[in-house]
């Protein structure tokens, strides 16, 4: 944890290997909470308009994205 | 276009293919066409490739090296916490809404261009990348302005050399290898052979 720390530290430093490798870890926690998020509206039974208006996209991408997953 | 190709060149998309399995990657690049070419028992691009001081596993540590750099110097808990955001507390926070684990879901699929499932690798075929698509292209036109009416192995190389860009040279060029003077030999024994 304390590495953790070091290295939080030494990203106030503007080397690409850090910061490019931030964009990645939350691209990850992005994807993985819009499909959490995603999942439990639908669960409740929101619709994919509804869905796709609170992401601001158009159905057709929630839907092509998302789809498959639906139960 | 393989129709021109000499038995050992025929060979070698093959061999990339293993090539590219037994390393555990997903397409066919250019390192593993230079790995192919390495591997087989012979061959003009074979012969130069070690005489200019190339090896098999040489080039196989350069492309596990490579893979090594690009492998997480952080992991996510950290590069996050770079940019000043603490999973552990977002997780906290998700865990308190919906249950413990929810954060460690399988990753989502991923799938190719047009939406096609991709294949894992060490089933099915793998694709050969647009570099090493047009190192094949390359071949046939080193060969065609050699005047040669097939394609071996040596136009394969020149076409690798061609290319340019792709990781198979850059790992040559890192393992000093004069590309210019690979060139010349590669042509020179193709007139020899």
């Amino acid at each position: 944890m304390s590495e953790a720390r070091d290295l939080a530290t030494a990203a106030g430093s503007p080397d690409p290997k850090v910061g490019l490798r931030a964009v990645v870890a939350l691209r990850r926690l992005l994807e993985t909470l819009e499909i959490l998020q995603v999942t439990n509206a639908r669960k409740r039974g929101w619709s994919w308009q509804e869905i796709a208006d609170a992401l601001q996209v158009s159905k057709q991408a929630v839907h092509k994205k998302h789809g498959r997953r639906d139960v | 276009m393989f129709e021109r190709f000499t038995d050992r060149a025929r060979q070698v998309p093959k061999a990339a293919q293993d090539q590219a399995r037994q390393l555990g990657h997903g397409f066919i690049g250019t390192e593993h066409l230079l790995l192919a070419l390495l591997a087989l028992d012979g061959g003009i691009a074979h012969d130069v490739l070690i005489e200019a001081g190339a090896s098999y596993a040489r080039v196989r540590a350069g492309i596990q090296g490579v893979e090594h750099n690009q492998e997480d110097v952080l992991d996510d808990a950290e590069a996050l916490e770079s940019i000043g955001i603490d999973l552990n507390a977002v997780k906290a926070k998700l865990e308190e809404a919906f249950g413990p684990g929810v954060l460690d879901p399988p990753p989502p699929e991923r799938r190719g261009w047009f939406g096609r499932r991709r294949r894992s690798p060490g089933v099915a075929f793998l694709h050969f990348t647009p570099r090493s698509k047009k190192v094949l292209e390359l071949a046939l036109r080193e060969a065609l302005a050699l005047k040669h009416k097939h394609i071996g192995t040596e136009h394969l190389l020149l076409g690798l050399i061609r290319e340019g860009e792709g990781l198979g040279l850059k790992i040559l060029v890192e393992q000093g290898i004069d590309l210019k003077q690979l060139r010349d030999k590669t042509i020179a024994a193709s007139k020899n052979a």
